[in-house]
């Protein structure tokens, strides 16, 4: 039967030997048009020039005559400058809003995955339905929530905290990254943990493993995958965020890389900078893509293995 | 309503770092020449018109001829949201038989960028200031105004009848007027206080995170500027604006400023004590009280020596309907018109016959606002903002990016 499937295979590859190949062709087009293009012509922002009438961006788009001074700059400012701070509380912001994420998000996948039983679909359901409302909308019933007069506020009262949570507080900016992005990290997190195999889970306990060692030496290792990828997911956007910050706090205490972002491309006469700090952003977040890529290759050699 | 007319920079910054312009730009010839000797600041190929150095703009076509007909069918406006009383409209609809259709836009630069590649085909723009005028010239996107189409041009504050952006009104009819100043709550803060302190009291740590400025690098640099003593909006001197950026840091430091274009929300519903914003802010704040919270407790701080800008109506070059786009024009400089079009949008109509008396006494400002209305007279000793050069405008931004990184 292996000899005639191989040779089935063979006989396939022989007569069509551009399909297979074909099926990349919808996904590099993609690529190209949605990736590649649009990220040269931020670099072509980026290196480029100012109109000097009309103030715009003038890209140039010979890779050749880039001019790299600006980009000195903004690279200066971001380890030395001005924009170091905001390049350090972003990073600060998003790791504490991350393991708040995990911290919170993480068992409730697990008793969705392993709890819920038949209430798992109403369970699921009921976390998802209230992130259907648009984020904004959200974003802004909270800051009327927690507006010195807001519900929330006089709420917390009761409790003897009498917190002014709008006055540009990090933990604002903090809480409501969480708020927005957790949904994203359940339902991967979710899917992950629902995929497992739980019968290696009861052998460890067979085997004399206790419930938290089972935990640690069982299910956390095999999940990994799943949290690297639901944790790279929701960072990924919370390094650009600028809006939570917008609508939250508008304190420059607070201020995001993603505010600076926004403010040089939409409300300055600078917007070549914005698209640097967008080109600083993206080699940064390389990072993290380049993390997620070896550590789903080492699961691809474990199960090849 | 919203706000959205004032966007950070869209209205009065961003462009306003753009020039009256000849050299540079391909009527350049052609506006020398109508510039007719009058003296204008160049900068870096820019011309720039000044208070002191007022600019007459080239027309490369004619206006339209006197007694044309109204057009029929759909006039297209370009506007700020929320920027137009959508009743004042309407009767407009009715009384000249038409559909008005409105286009908005959210920075004026967006809105260039949009007319220039065609996006945007309106007929009627409003809400441009000086600045966004240079590039619609340079861009060579408006047509001149036959003012047989527009007698109310008379109500018009008398100053700003052939403003210095635009000598003879060739292009614009004013629209709105406003000031920079200090919004605040009256039931908080003593009025007295900026009296004694003027602006140091937005350095007052007892205001920490219920103090707000306003997000527009020009306008709160300025700021910090006048209340160091230098009254030069357009300054280029590097020290000067150095020490702006200083006293904002060492006032984010103090107080934790919100950086928003929010006042008139913030102050109506108590989250702030004090805001260095926009005059207009304060009328529209008046829409924002929560029920039964009397309008008193809004006021307004206007500075003996500050920036007092207007913004405009102006018609595209290629408009289907400039009659009606005309009409329009005429329509909201009428005096009970222009008073409906204010009771929505907030702002202060540019007219001469919208006085102090006729608000108070009609009861649509309170008189504590009282302070915050843009007399004829005020108007005049205002402060211009005019388009700053590329190399001094990266030192105001330098600053500003210093004050907002935090």
């Amino acid at each position: 039967m292996d000899t005639l499937h191989r040779g089935l295979k063979q006989a396939n590859l022989k007569r069509s030997p551009g399909l297979w190949a074909g099926f990349a062709i919808p996904g590099t087009v993609w690529l190209i048009a949605l990736f590649v293009i649009p990220f040269y012509a931020v670099a072509c922002i980026a290196f480029g020039t100012i109109d000097p009438i009309f103030r715009d961006a003038v890209p140039q788009w010979n890779p050749l005559a880039w001019n790299f001074a600006q980009a000195q700059e903004i690279f200066t400012s971001l380890i030395t400058g001005p924009l170091r701070g905001v390049a350090v509380r972003t990073v600060i912001y998003v790791v504490c809003a991350l393991s708040l994420c995990f911290l919170f998000g993480f068992p409730i996948a697990y008793f969705l995955a392993r709890h819920a039983g038949k209430r798992k679909l109403l369970l699921l359901v009921l976390i998802i339905v209230p992130f259907w409302v648009n984020y904004l909308m959200r974003m802004l019933a909270w800051v009327n929530l927690l507006s010195v007069d807001g519900l929330f506020t006089r709420f917390m009262r009761n409790f003897g905290v009498n917190y002014n949570w709008l006055d540009g507080s990090p933990i604002t900016v903090i809480l409501g990254l969480v708020y927005g992005y957790i949904p994203f990290l359940i339902l991967p997190l979710y899917a992950t943990l629902e995929r497992l195999d739980w019968r290696l889970v009861d052998a460890a306990r067979d085997l004399g493993a206790n419930s938290r060692q089972a935990f640690r030496m069982v299910t956390l290792p095999l999940s990994k995958a799943g949290m690297v990828a639901a944790g790279i997911l929701i960072a990924l956007p919370m390094f650009g965020d600028y809006y939570t910050n917008d609508l939250l706090s508008r304190s420059p205490s607070t201020e995001m890389i993603g505010n600076q972002i926004d403010f040089f491309l939409n409300a300055s006469t600078e917007p070549q900078k914005g698209a640097l700090l967008v080109l600083a952003l993206s080699m940064f977040l390389l990072l993290f893509m380049s993390f997620y890529l070896r550590s789903t290759r080492q699961q691809s050699r474990q199960v090849t293995r | 309503m919203t706000n959205q007319p004032f966007r950070p920079m869209g209205r009065r910054d961003f462009l306003r770092n753009l020039a009256i312009t000849s050299g540079a730009i391909t009527i350049g010839g052609s506006l020398i020449a109508a510039c007719g000797g009058q003296s204008t600041t160049t900068v870096d190929g820019l011309a720039i018109g000044t208070p002191d150095n007022p600019i007459k703009l080239p027309t490369s076509i004619e206006p339209i001829k006197d007694g044309l007909a109204n057009e029929t069918g759909t006039l297209e406006i370009l506007n700020w949201a929320d920027y137009q009383n959508p009743e004042s409209i309407a009767i407009f609809e009715k009384q000249f038989g038409c559909k008005v259709a409105t286009s908005i836009y959210d920075t004026e630069e967006a809105a260039i960028a949009k007319l220039r590649n065609g996006t945007f085909k309106p007929d009627l723009i409003l809400g441009m200031t000086d600045t966004g005028l240079a590039k619609l010239i340079a861009a060579d996107l408006l047509q001149p105004l036959n003012k047989s189409y527009i007698p109310n041009f008379k109500n018009v504050i008398t100053g700003l009848q052939s403003p210095y952006y635009d000598l003879d009104s060739q292009y614009t009819v004013p629209y709105f007027v406003y000031a920079n100043g200090i919004g605040y709550r009256t039931d908080r803060i003593d009025k007295n206080a900026f009296a004694k302190n003027g602006y140091d009291t937005l350095w007052d740590a007892q205001f920490s995170g219920k103090l707000g400025v306003l997000d527009s690098y020009r306008d709160t640099l300025a700021m910090a500027m006048f209340r160091a003593g230098n009254f030069d909006a357009n300054t280029t001197d590097a020290a000067i604006i150095k020490k702006a950026g200083d006293d904002l840091v060492a006032m984010r430091e103090a107080t934790n400023p919100k950086v928003d274009i929010l006042a008139y929300q913030e102050l109506s519903s108590g989250n702030r004590d004090i805001n260095f914003t926009w005059s207009g802010d304060l009328f529209t704040a008046l829409q924002y009280l929560p029920e039964g919270v009397s309008p008193e407790v809004l006021g307004f701080w206007y500075p003996e020596k500050t920036v007092a800008k207007n913004d405009f109506m102006c018609i595209a070059k290629g408009a289907k309907a400039p009659v009606l786009a005309h009409q329009l024009i005429n329509f909201l400089t009428d005096t009970d018109n222009a008073l409906l079009n204010r009771e929505y949008v907030g702002y202060q109509p540019a007219l001469e016959s919208i006085t102090v008396d006729l608000l108070i006494s009609t009861g649509t400002i309170p008189e504590s606002l009282i302070d915050a209305l843009v007399t004829p007279e005020k108007y005049d000793a205002g402060l211009a903002q005019v388009s700053l050069e590329p190399t001094t405008d990266a030192l105001w931004l330098e600053q500003w990016t210093r004050f907002t990184a935090g």
